[in-house]
């Protein structure tokens, strides 16, 4: 979650948007976190890169748990 | 309905009869627009019809470095003319829609699109070659428009005419929330929504069904079959299209899938040549880059069938680069990054993205050794808009070209 949540700064930062200092797996990737598409294609990129999964891949996902679960179904 | 505009995200609600009462009051007219309202930016584009005076577009998030480049002066420095008590005669929706349908042959509306060479590039249209696709008839009556485009882009300004011209509503979808997005279509009874695919893709998965939804049309980029196998789950009703449409030549082509066919009334207008689609000058708009009767698009297609043609569109020509239906000229981004102390070099090219189709990578070549990438960026916000700004920048000794010398550009 940490890695996470680091990777979620890096993309807010990159948008001069407020880092997050919390998260939990309901949080909501546009409504919590305050991403917007420009974020989320960031976003999926980063993970890949970290992770290598593309968490878009079958379709948007909404909130912080269903990241975790696309990286746990590696 | 007498619902003009709406929008749930401002709790914006304009009937018809506001719009009466604001266009008859309105006392000044200004040619430019650069507005974040997408009510503003259409009472604008009406006001400009009924005045019979030009109208230029600029997108809200414009800098002002930009316009000044674009229009070679600021835009506090445009002037603004004195209309007071030259509409009060509209007095009901069927004068309004009466007086714009004979719109005057000398209206200009002018908007702006990436350019290849640098600067977004100015086009102006007149009233025949915006509406030329546009249907009136009571078949259009009752529809009621998800506006999904943003308002100054050349599908935006379609997707306005086509329901300004029916009195159909128009509800605002572009960039709000995918449960916004969902709660206007059932609110509203949405019935036709125009989008590109990547608007689409956000709004997967879902489970709740819109029945009010009687077609979708998309454009822009090419349309996957899994998007729309899922679209067809959430609205049960819609007929799907794709429709070609370019800045220049505005909308000229629909298909059901991702083959095109050319109409027939177009047969002698539109042709393929090494691959390239081609069009004729008079199915243009104003445009400088027309040289003769015929119009390269840079659109690359394969031939599918003969007879009938049908085709496919594969890539573009040149080097734009389509970030969710976005254009970007890696061109311009380029020379923006350059004029940044402590760059030496820069390449911008395209990664494809799950999200967007496509994502802007840069990688930059330093010679000051404290230029990061966060300072770039700060710089970058003041000089080009959002979807232009590279979203990952890699700090490298040497620029990748191709064997010919060319920066490459994936």
């Amino acid at each position: 979650m940490e890695k996470i949540k680091e990777i979620f700064n890096t993309v807010l930062t990159n948008r001069g948007k407020q880092e997050v200092s919390d998260i939990t797996e309901i949080s909501s990737l546009r409504n919590d976190i305050g991403f917007d598409s420009l974020d989320l294609a960031e976003l999926t990129v980063r993970i890949e890169a970290e992770y290598d999964v593309d968490i878009f891949e079958d379709g948007i996902v909404n909130t912080v748990g269903e990241i975790l679960q696309k990286l746990e179904e590696k | 309905m007498s619902i003009f505009y709406a929008d749930i995200s401002k709790d914006q609600l304009v009937n018809w009869d506001d719009l009466l009462v604001e266009l008859k009051r309105t006392e000044r007219f200004s040619q430019y627009c650069q507005e974040v309202d997408f009510y503003i930016v259409f009472k604008q584009i009406i006001l400009s019809l009924l005045l019979k005076r030009e109208i230029v577009l600029l997108d809200a998030d414009f800098s002002n470095d930009e316009i000044n480049r674009l229009l070679d002066k600021p835009l506090s420095e445009s002037s603004v003319i004195d209309v007071k008590d030259e509409l009060s005669s509209i007095d009901s929706k069927e004068i309004l829609l009466r007086r714009l349908q004979k719109t005057s042959k000398d209206w200009r509306i002018t908007l702006f699109t990436s350019g290849t060479t640098g600067l977004p590039k100015r086009i102006s249209h007149s009233f025949e070659s915006i509406t030329r696709f546009v249907k009136i008839s009571d078949n259009h009556a009752a529809d009621v428009w998800g506006f999904a485009y943003n308002p100054t882009h050349m599908a935006g300004i379609q997707v306005f005419f086509q329901a300004l011209l029916n009195g159909n509503p128009l509800v605002r979808l572009f960039c709000l929330s995918k449960e916004q997005i969902f709660k206007s279509t059932s609110d509203y009874k949405i019935t036709n929504i125009s989008a590109t695919p990547t608007f689409y893709r956000l709004l997967l998965p879902e489970s709740s069904q819109h029945p009010s939804v009687k077609r979708l049309t998309s454009g822009g980029e090419k349309f996957d079959e899994k998007t729309i196998n899922s679209l067809k789950q959430i609205f049960p009703n819609a007929k799907i299209t794709n429709v070609y449409a370019s800045t220049e030549a505005g909308t000229l082509l629909a298909s059901s899938g991702n083959d095109f066919f050319i109409k027939p009334e177009f047969k002698d207008l539109i042709k393929i040549e090494d691959n390239e689609l081609i069009i004729h000058q008079s199915l243009m708009g104003d445009f400088d880059s027309v040289s003769g009767d015929w119009y390269r698009t840079g659109d690359m297609v394969e031939i599918v069938s003969q007879k009938p043609v049908s085709f496919r569109f594969l890539s573009r020509k040149n080097e734009m680069i389509n970030v969710g239906g976005y254009k970007v000229n890696p061109h311009e981004v380029e020379d923006a990054i350059r004029e940044i102390d402590g760059v030496s070099d820069v390449r911008v090219y395209a990664k494809s993205n799950s999200v967007l189709g496509n994502i802007i990578y840069s990688e930059i070549v330093k010679n000051d050794i404290h230029l990061d990438e966060s300072s770039i960026r700060t710089q970058l916000q003041t000089k080009l808009q959002e979807f232009k700004i590279p979203r990952l920048i890699k700090f490298v000794e040497m620029i990748s070209t191709t064997r010919t010398g060319k920066i490459k550009r994936n």
